[in-house]
């Protein structure tokens, strides 16, 4: 029996032990029933008894010396906390995570879409005056434009907002061309059901210069459906009527649910509205002082909860407004 | 607008498939937002006419009826009285099925053979009348199956007609964009009335009193006519347009303001005191009985139709009682006008008074086709009501010139961005009853159609030509300019920021309409003199629920905590940043943006390891401590009272000397309110002053190379000393501490608390002298504050 080679396999085993895992396996294999003791002591029962004696003698010495060098090494281990093995697949403790609401996640896109292409964001009133959201905007009073906006009147002859074109009026006001804003806030109209609710969202943009054609407007329009809703997103734009903007159109993207083929979502034409805009109304820039013989803009105007909707395929724009933590955690 | 199919077809032949038809339309600016199939409700019935008739022995009520349905004249037994020979009747022969599902089989009564049925309108699913046989127009082949008669199956057309574009609220207005489209033209016929002698200028006199709100008003007179029933196709097509059949009389008016879009109103002569008829703008108020029975008054400016006497309709809007058709009327004199729909707006939106009539009105209707119109309904009343039409018209029209536009078609192609060229240019606009002079190269004189009231400038050109050529065939193109800089709104970029703190300490945001109500108040009991209480009211809110301004945002969250709680969710830490709306001063509405934030039930509902507790103000309290560190902002927490909050934890809190805000655990009382049954930890802040002074980064500090030393007090401190008092004392007491925590609170008799204080230096290693110097003043320092004692 070559002990001295026994005894360096066993020094060679137990040195490349380096976690408790390891020890457990080195020591089944070592010192376990069908380890390598177990089968050395089996081979040496056929010996003659002296040598028998003698080889088991040895060996027993050896064993001792394994396990101790084993029971150190747990030792050791035990101390650094490596012996103790936990059941992995008890669940962690997870950190609180929050969420932004879909409206602040889909209008903070919108807003970085038309910042990466020169918009300024600027904000304005709720509270608004008939003149900046109405007058101003080429709607006077009894204008049949005004049953499109079923206003909330305040005292004092104030109202809610029903739109943020007022803020395309504000900016003029306050600035020469050229004009490249984009405005965002809440609108408020007196209309409830499974598709209104009476406060919502609308981003305004507006870009007024020499030489600006609806053709501009197209590109413009179009890189922002592109980056909202993907690069193959079909669009087109469909005439409309606005009294602030000439020519008006409305702009649709093809259906993401039913993919063209008509669905509920889309009332079954294949298209849904995401906008409405237009060249600026030459009155409108006559009432800024701007001269509309010079410069030429213009002006869109789309809903965010709209968009947040065909985003995360939201069939009831109540949701946003319950709050319930269900619908608020999914974004 | 209802369109139907058939209808328009009188107007235009259209070669296209009708569901191509529709998308062209929408693609030139008249959605078809449907487009409804009719279908009859029946099968195998046909157009028959009744040869002969007879009338078998031994059954008295019946006649047998010889009808010939174009390859074989069957045998009908029928019980009506309204057939007569040559007459044109639906034919349901054997195996016809009805619109009740009753399908026809052969039939013998007492030896008589009948081979079918006469049906009447409502056996066939038409109408309700079910007084006789279905009397079918003349014009109406024999044998031909009525399934298919146009109007019985049809298609409509439902089409969303934009507010500038009153000119298509009619069926010929919709047949003038078709034409266009499939290259055709719109002829009215020319209409010969046969009048009699006698003239209409022996029976009413008219008197316009204003020409800027009347500038063309028409009288026409019909004489010795009776009110009967129209007849089917008449009202099949107000059916089918969505308007109610009345009588032959009114029908007439409706039908053909629907064909022509000219609103026409029907007297009846014999009310008319003194044969007179006056158009004028009221002058002071007066009461006055419209046709739906309800007492009105009429202000001063309302256009009025009046008679020898007064008023007998208020013009464009609704007639008066005194002067409505009735069953009896014999004679009647039809209105025909285009009233200036500024009149009509004002006086139609006062008295809430919408119909069809006022809808044409307000959008402006064609002048030029005032008479015709009278013409075609006065024709039209004699065809289906009887009676006599008499000589002449009664008419005053002040005439306004043709409006023309001069258009340069290069300035016309730059807006656009596309080159549209003359020939294209002028086709177009030809094709909508534009009128085109060329004046020299590339300048034009556009004169505009009379019922074109939307186009008086150059872009409204621009827009007509873009419309007609196409949206999608002008290319898209990025706008040139110079680079600038596009700064965010510093104010939202801050709230943004705000946001993501909340997100990143485990908050939803939430989002809740900018309104509450005077309950909400109630429920937070707050009192007349708190400014929240001021707030700014909706004159026509959508419910009581929001009816007011919020002038805070803690109501909405707490109706979120509510909702939840309904839904089984009962953890929440919830966050809104929103506008909020005060009075100035001057009691004129403010708006500003506040935050609320709050925590409910616990952190999680469980974990295994370890038990999870409820949270408590103090968690409240570390998050709006973390977001004043988070911000540089230095926020201070004060004793403070809230109606809503519970005296023992309301805390205010302060930065730069100011009040921004308040928090606290939220009164048992006001819970309940809400139907929460929870502890609810609740904090909301003006976020106006936050905003300026927040900021994202400071500047550097240096880092200490030196290691800090850390020693534990202990004192008891009485309950009525704040302990933020012993700790502020503690660190004035040398800028070598740089710390100071508390690590433990515990109360027996006496309040415990310990303190682990950090003492750090930036010049060197501090020394075990200079630590017990400093640990010895501590102790000499804090003893000083009645009520507080070293626990040995």
């Amino acid at each position: 029996m070559e002990v001295d080679k026994l005894r360096e396999r066993i020094e060679r085993e137990i040195d490349s032990i380096e976690g408790a895992a390891d020890l457990e396996r080195v020591r089944a294999s070592i010192l376990g029933r069908k380890g390598l003791f177990s089968s050395l002591f089996e081979k040496i029962k056929e010996l003659p008894l002296e040598e028998r004696k003698r080889e088991g003698r040895e060996l027993n010495r050896l064993k001792e010396y394994a396990e101790a060098r084993l029971n150190e090494l747990r030792a050791r281990f035990e101390k650094r906390g490596e012996a103790s093995r936990l059941d992995i697949t008890l669940p962690g403790k997870r950190p609180l995570l929050g969420t932004t609401h879909p409206i602040t996640a889909v209008l903070d896109e919108i807003l970085e879409i038309f910042s990466s292409m020169g918009f300024t964001v600027v904000e304005g009133p709720d509270i608004e005056s008939e003149y900046y959201n109405f007058e101003a905007l080429n709607i006077p009073a009894f204008h049949p434009a005004r049953d499109m906006q079923d206003t909330f009147y305040l005292e004092g002859g104030l109202l809610l907002r029903t739109h943020t074109s007022p803020m395309e009026v504000r900016v003029m006001e306050a600035q020469d061309p050229p004009v490249r804003i984009v405005s965002p806030g809440a609108v408020y109209r007196h209309d409830q059901d499974i598709s209104h609710t009476p406060m919502f969202h609308q981003v305004e943009g507006l870009m007024v210069e020499e030489g600006v054609s609806f053709s501009d407007l197209k590109g413009v329009l179009t890189i922002f459906v592109e980056e909202m809703f993907g690069k193959k997103t079909p669009l087109r734009f469909r005439p409309s009527y606005f009294p602030f903007t000439e020519p008006s159109a409305e702009l649709d993207i093809g259906c993401a649910i039913c993919k063209g083929s008509g669905c509920r979502v889309c009332k079954g034409t294949g298209w849904i509205e995401i906008l409405g805009c237009g060249m600026s109304h030459p009155q409108v820039l006559r009432n800024v002082h701007y001269d509309p013989e010079r410069v030429s803009g213009f002006a869109f105007g789309l809903g965010v909860e709209r968009i947040a909707m065909i985003r995360f395929g939201i069939d009831d724009i109540r949701h946003f407004y319950n709050n319930d933590l269900r619908f608020l955690s999914q974004f | 607008m209802k369109v139907p199919f058939s209808w328009l077809k009188e107007f235009v032949s259209i070669p296209q498939d009708p569901y191509e038809l529709a998308q062209r339309l929408t693609m030139r600016g008249l959605e078809v937002e449907s487009v409804e199939k009719r279908e009859p409700a029946f099968s195998n019935v046909y157009v028959g006419e009744i040869v002969h008739m007879e009338r078998p022995p031994g059954l008295d009520r019946l006649v047998v009826c010889h009808v010939d349905t174009a390859n074989e004249v069957l045998p009908i037994l029928c019980g009506a009285r309204n057939i007569k020979v040559g007459d044109k009747v639906p034919v349901a022969k054997v195996g016809a099925r009805l619109s009740g599902g009753e399908v026809i089989g052969r039939k013998k009564i007492r030896g008589v053979e009948s081979l079918g049925m006469l049906c009447s309108e409502r056996e066939l699913g038409l109408s309700d009348d079910h007084s006789g046989i279905f009397l079918l127009p003349p014009h109406l082949q024999k044998g031909v199956s009525l399934g298919e008669v146009e109007g019985i199956r049809d298609l409509i057309f439902d089409v969303n007609v934009p507010a500038n574009r009153g000119d298509c609220l009619s069926i010929l207005g919709i047949a003038r964009e078709v034409a266009s489209l499939v290259g055709g033209r719109v002829e009215l016929p020319e209409i010969e009335l046969s009048e009699d002698e006698e003239p209409i200028d022996t029976c009413v006199d008219l008197d316009v009193l204003s020409s800027e709100a009347c500038p063309r008003y028409v009288l026409r007179m019909l004489k010795g006519t009776s009110c009967v029933p129209s007849p089917f196709f008449i009202r099949n097509r107000l059916y089918m347009c969505g308007m109610r059949p009345i009588n032959a009389i009114v029908d007439v008016t409706n039908y053909v303001m629907l064909e022509l879009g000219q609103p026409l109103h029907a007297f009846d002569y014999e009310r008319i005191r003194k044969g007179r008829i006056v158009v004028k703008v009221n002058s002071a108020p007066l009461p006055f009985r419209t046709l739906d029975g309800e007492e009105r008054v009429l202000e001063e400016g309302d256009l009025l139709i009046c008679d020898g006497d007064g008023p007998v309709a208020i013009a464009g809007v609704m007639g008066g009682e005194n002067s409505e058709i009735t069953g009896n009327t014999r004679h009647v004199l039809l209105e025909s006008a285009f009233f200036n729909p500024l009149y009509i707006r004002r006086t139609s939106r006062r008295l809430n008074i919408r119909s069809e009539a006022s809808l044409r009105f307000e959008r402006g209707i064609d002048i030029g086709l005032v008479d015709y119109a009278s013409k075609r309904a006065i024709g039209l009343m004699k065809e289906t009501a009887g009676g006599t039409i008499l000589r002449g018209k009664r008419e005053v029209m002040y005439h306004e010139g043709e409006k023309k536009i001069f258009v340069s078609l290069s300035k016309l192609e730059k807006m656009m961005g596309a080159t549209v060229g003359e020939e294209t240019f002028a086709a177009l606009l030809g094709s909508i009853g534009f009128g085109i002079e060329r004046r020299e190269e590339g300048a034009f004189s556009i004169s505009v159609p009379s019922f074109r009231l939307d186009v008086s400038e150059f872009m409204d050109i621009v827009e007509e030509v873009a419309r007609l050529y196409g949206y999608e065939r002008i290319p898209p193109k990025i706008p040139v300019g110079m680079l600038r800089v596009a700064p965010f709104d510093s104010s939202l970029k801050k709230r943004r920021r705000i946001k993501e703190f909340f997100v990143s300490a485990g908050f939803f945001e939430v989002m809740n309409f900018a309104f509450f109500s005077k309950r909400d108040l109630q429920n937070h009991s707050i009192k007349e003199s708190d400014g929240r209480y001021l707030a700014v009211s909706i004159l026509n809110p959508v419910s009581r629920e929001l009816e007011l301004m919020r002038t805070f945002l803690l109501p909405g969250l707490l109706k979120n905590v509510s909702y939840n709680l309904n839904r089984g969710v009962r953890n929440l830490r919830i966050f809104e940043i929103g506008k909020v709306f005060t009075r100035g001063t001057d009691g004129s509405p403010e708006e500003r943006y506040h935050i609320a934030f709050l925590l409910t039930g616990k952190e999680r509902e469980y974990f295994w390891r370890e038990e999870i507790r409820d949270y408590d103000f103090f968690d409240l309290k570390g998050v709006a401590e973390a977001f004043s560190e988070k911000f540089l902002i230095d926020i201070s927490f004060v004793r403070g009272r809230e109606p809503f909050l519970l005296e023992g934890t309301t805390t205010d809190l302060f930065l730069g000397g100011q009040k921004i805000g308040s928090m606290g655990e939220v009164k048992g009382e006001t819970l309940e309110r809400y139907g929460i049954e929870q502890k609810v930890f609740a904090c909301e802040m003006d976020l106006q002053r936050v905003l300026s002074e927040m900021a994202f980064y400071g500047t550097f500090q240096e880092i200490p190379r030196f290691p800090p030393v850390v020693r534990d007090f202990s004192f008891y401190v009485d309950e009525d000393v704040p302990v933020e008092l012993v700790r502020e004392k503690i660190r004035s007491i040398s800028p070598l501490i740089k710390s100071v925590g508390i690590f433990d609170v515990y109360k027996k008799e006496k309040r415990s608390v310990s303190f682990r204080v950090v003492f750090q230096s930036l010049e060197g290693t501090l020394t075990e002298e200079r630590i017990s110097e400093l640990q010895a003043s501590i102790i000499q320092e804090l003893v000083k504050i009645e009520g507080v004692n070293l626990r040995t």
